[in-house]
């Protein structure tokens, strides 16, 4: 029992801890570096912490009920947290031995499936459109998370992703890890609902998309979820392909873990000031584009570079 | 300015006659560039067929008049113009009280179906055969048969309550669905209300509702201010361009009274006129670049325009809203000690323009979302008589400063650019190349301006009954002001028509069939001015007490907050 508390529970609560406390602080250093872009000044980089307390004392109003509906927040912060536990932050996954990379592959899908219920639930044409482009970006990057993860698995010989980043840090760079590695990055800026595909949400077309009813703590839980979600799948991208190097001692390689994950965000952020908004079908023919360029990294796999 | 050609004012005289098939009332000449025909209105429809189809000229607006105290009948004018003979024809039919119909010339024209209905909720003259006869002008609450612009309504009318209205608004075809943009709108900076009908992502058609903001600011022109009272209230139209309204006006009655402004108060119209273009026109590409997520364009125009606007003050007092214009020419000089820095400014400008210029040309994603987005084709374009870059950026090539030359511009020309291709690419790219045109301008007529005095002495007052058309180049198309003198020393009538009238009224066509995603960039690529449309204004009035706060109080303000939170 205690030795279970050691090895899983805490680690667990390691992971959460710092996925929910640290998103935050990361969106609050884009903003920053979005600013610097803009020739602002820009808010404090502890605004999003002030942001959240501000909404979560808010009056909570729903556009319809059902507790489903009422539900739909927590579930989807939820989400990305047991993600959180599945995936390595600068030590192995903690709960590793509860699942591999596909059980990785749905938790991840679900905060994206939540989004798109909140928004059909909500009975706002905008959010509707909204649901409906998440949708569709959902099953255009979906693809390419599982070619790039499957590279992985494929060299390693193996579905767990501990597994995975054992063989990279063994191995070294390799050719085909390093497309999939891009190819996932590219999807991570989608996932992470930045420009120039934060298509549903556009604020200046509909106006937010699916969270458009949201508010005061219920906006503030889909925002933090978010945050975590790009938070947590920088540390995915950062560990499966680019985990070198591997010193040994936890908490060093938790710091260059986190300063890996932090240069990721800073190249999100970037992108996202330098570019429109793409149209959903441009969106869809690029990352359609993307996922066959993947394959090849597969094929390199297959010829073992 | 041009020489009118005494052969084009004959053919245009012989062709209404003939068209006019003997109902010719009159035909005057009230400025060499104004020919005024009064016809018998049976005749309207086929000597506007004639004047369009025939001799190609280009519908500008309707004024509708009560002229019941002076000839005891109401009067319907069609404007129209003939841009490279630079030529004003006026059209005018009596109608009389027990007959309060016209035939509509919208079948003819499709660019007058807002002008015809807004004479019908203003005077009350009913445009017959409409395609389209819903409320324009009015709001939805306005009782029946009152009509604002009648000379017995009184300009402080205030209407009974309504309960349960609602626009006419048609319903969507089978099988589409309502999508609503507006009233308000996140791109939207004033309310409209576009009723879109989707398929899916597909716009297969749509209904507008707009004038939801009309001040009656005509009404207030003609009822309670004097002529050298409208300027400031012609100036307050809209909030990026009011010096070309006031100007705009001005010119009107200055035609009209048959004053003529000194050349030096001409040159600062012009350099005013300009340096409203120069930074309207990086708001708005930083307001485009905001539309499709660009922010970045957004701040960087923004940060760019900013000296522009410090320029102003300097010259005028203000940012925005100068207050130098007054009829006969300006109430304030251009201090000479600033040209250095007026050059040195555009100089900066123009440096930093030109890198935004050479970003956004490069751009990719942004040829992707802008190209082949929002087509307006360059015979729709003729027809709806759109104006300024979105007509110039579908080929047709008319702009106000060289069609009907004004202030300076005889002296200075400006080259225009046109496009083609008619897309939203196409009208970005007009709109940067008159960005930098217009600093050449403002530095050409800062070097040729003459010495002198800046405002015509008027002796006499300004007769009754005589009429004045005046357009200006505003950044987004030409205004139209059309004033008819009256007497105790204001406008019988007064017309305004913002560029964004026509303009708006082109955008069912160009959304039609293009996507959601691409609906705002399209109307703000029509650089759309609600409020120069609908002619609104608010006050506050709440506080009395004047406090001056400078740049750096409210820098203070803005950022002390966050400074307490401990940031930098």
């Amino acid at each position: 029992m205690t030795a279970s508390f050691v090895t899983v529970f805490l680690p667990c609560l390691l992971n959460v801890v710092l996925a929910l406390f640290l998103s935050p602080l990361c969106e609050g250093i884009m903003r920053k570096l979005r600013a610097a872009i803009h020739s602002r000044l820009g808010p404090p980089i502890t605004q999003p912490y002030w942001d959240l307390l501000k909404l979560l004392g808010k009056e909570d109003l729903r556009s319809t009920g059902g507790v489903v509906y009422a539900s739909l927040p927590a579930l989807t912060l939820g989400s990305l947290l047991l993600l959180a536990t599945l995936v390595p932050m600068g030590t192995a996954a903690p709960l590793a031995f509860a699942g591999d990379m596909i059980v990785v592959l749905y938790v991840a899908t679900m905060s994206g499936v939540l989004i798109m219920l909140a928004g059909f639930a909500s009975a706002s044409p905008y959010a509707s459109i909204g649901s409906s482009r998440e949708m569709m970006m959902l099953l255009s990057v979906e693809p390419i998370l599982a070619i790039a993860l499957s590279v992985g698995a494929f060299k390693a010989k193996t579905l767990a992703l501990g597994g995975i980043v054992n063989w990279q840090v063994q191995n070294g760079p390799s050719i085909s890890m390093a497309i999939g590695g891009v190819a996932f990055f590219l999807a991570l800026q989608a996932l992470a609902g930045k420009l120039p595909f934060d298509i549903a949400e556009a604020d200046q077309e509909i106006m937010g998309g699916s969270l458009v009813e949201q508010s005061g703590p219920r906006l503030a839980l889909f925002r933090w979820a978010i945050w975590t979600k790009q938070l947590v799948f920088a540390f995915l991208l950062v560990e499966v392909f680019f985990p070198w190097p591997r010193v040994g001692i936890p908490l060093l390689d938790l710091t260059i873990t986190m300063l890996k994950v932090l240069v990721v965000l800073m190249l999100v952020a970037v992108i996202d000031v330098v570019n429109p908004r793409l149209r959903i079908d441009q969106a869809m023919g690029y990352f359609m584009r993307v996922a066959v360029s993947s394959l090849a990294a597969l094929a390199f796999a297959v010829i073992g570079k | 300015m041009d020489v009118i050609d005494q052969r084009t004012i004959t053919t245009v005289k012989e062709a209404v006659a003939a068209r006019s098939d003997g109902a010719l009332l009159s035909v005057t000449q009230p400025h060499p560039d104004t020919l005024y025909f009064a016809i018998d209105k049976r005749a309207m429809p086929a000597v506007v067929d004639g004047l369009v189809n025939e001799m190609r000229a280009r519908f500008m607006i309707s004024v509708g008049t009560d002229k019941r105290p002076v000839t005891g009948e109401f009067a319907i004018l069609h404007l129209f113009s003939l841009d490279r003979e630079h030529l004003y024809i006026l059209l005018e039919s009596p109608v009389a009280e027990e007959d309060l119909r016209i035939a509509s010339i919208t079948g003819v024209v499709p660019g007058a179906n807002w002008a015809e209905r807004e004479y019908r909720d203003a005077i009350g003259v009913h445009p017959e055969g409409h395609p389209d006869p819903r409320r324009l002008l009015l709001a939805d609450d306005w009782p029946e048969g009152v009509y604002p612009l009648r000379r017995d309504f009184p300009y402080n009318y205030q209407p009974p309550p309504a309960e349960n209205v609602r626009p006419q608004l048609r319903e969507p075809p089978a099988g589409a669905s309502v999508l609503p943009m507006g009233p308000f709108f996140p791109v939207l900076e004033e309310p409209a209300y576009w009723r879109l009908f989707v398929e899916g992502e597909t716009i297969v058609g749509c209904d507008t509702r707009i004038f939801y903001n009309h001040r009656g600011i005509e009404k207030l022109g003609e009822s309670v201010l004097t002529y050298n009272e409208i300027p400031y209230l012609a100036e307050r139209i809209c909030g990026i361009c009011g010096f070309i309204h006031s100007t705009c006006y001005c010119q009107a009655v200055e035609k009209a009274a048959g004053i003529e402004a000194p050349r030096r108060a001409r040159y600062i119209r012009t350099i005013m006129l300009e340096l409203e273009r120069i930074h309207s026109h990086l708001l708005w590409l930083g307001i485009a670049g905001h539309i499709i997520g660009f922010d970045t364009v957004l701040m960087q125009t923004w940060r760019i325009r900013e000296p522009v606007m410090w320029l102003c003050e300097e010259i005028s007092g203000n940012r925005k809203t100068y207050g130098m214009n007054t009829v006969g020419g300006l109430r304030r000089d251009l201090p000479n000690q600033i040209k250095p820095k007026l050059m040195e400014t555009l100089a900066e400008v123009e440096k930093e323009a030109i890198a935004v210029r050479d970003a956004v040309v490069g751009d990719t994603t942004l040829h992707a979302r802008t190209k082949g987005v929002g087509v307006l084709t360059n015979e729709w374009a003729k027809k709806i008589c759109t104006v300024g870059p979105p007509a110039r950026a579908s080929g047709v090539a008319i702009d106000a400063r060289i069609d009907h030359p004004y202030a300076a511009y005889d002296e200075v020309p400006p080259q225009i650019a046109t496009q083609e291709a008619g897309d939203t690419w196409a009208r970005v790219l007009v709109r940067v190349g008159e960005l930098l045109e217009s600093i050449r301008l403002v530095r050409e007529a800062l070097s040729a301006i003459p010495e002198g005095p800046i405002c015509a002495e008027i002796k006499e007052e300004i007769p009754p009954g005589k009429v004045g058309v005046s357009v200006v180049e505003a950044p987004r198309g030409e205004a139209v002001h059309f004033v008819l003198t009256g007497g105790d020393n204001r406008p019988y009538r007064w017309r305004v028509r913002a560029p964004t009238y026509p303009n708006l009224q082109a955008l069912p066509a160009m959304i039609l069939n293009e996507t959601i995603a691409d609906v705002p960039i399209t109307l703000g690529s029509l650089d759309p001015c609600f409020s120069c449309t609908e002619r609104l204004e608010t006050i506050d009035r709440r506080t009395k007490e004047v406090r001056i706060y400078s740049r750096a109080d409210l820098l203070e303000m803005s950022r002390g907050k966050a400074r307490r939170r401990g940031a930098p």
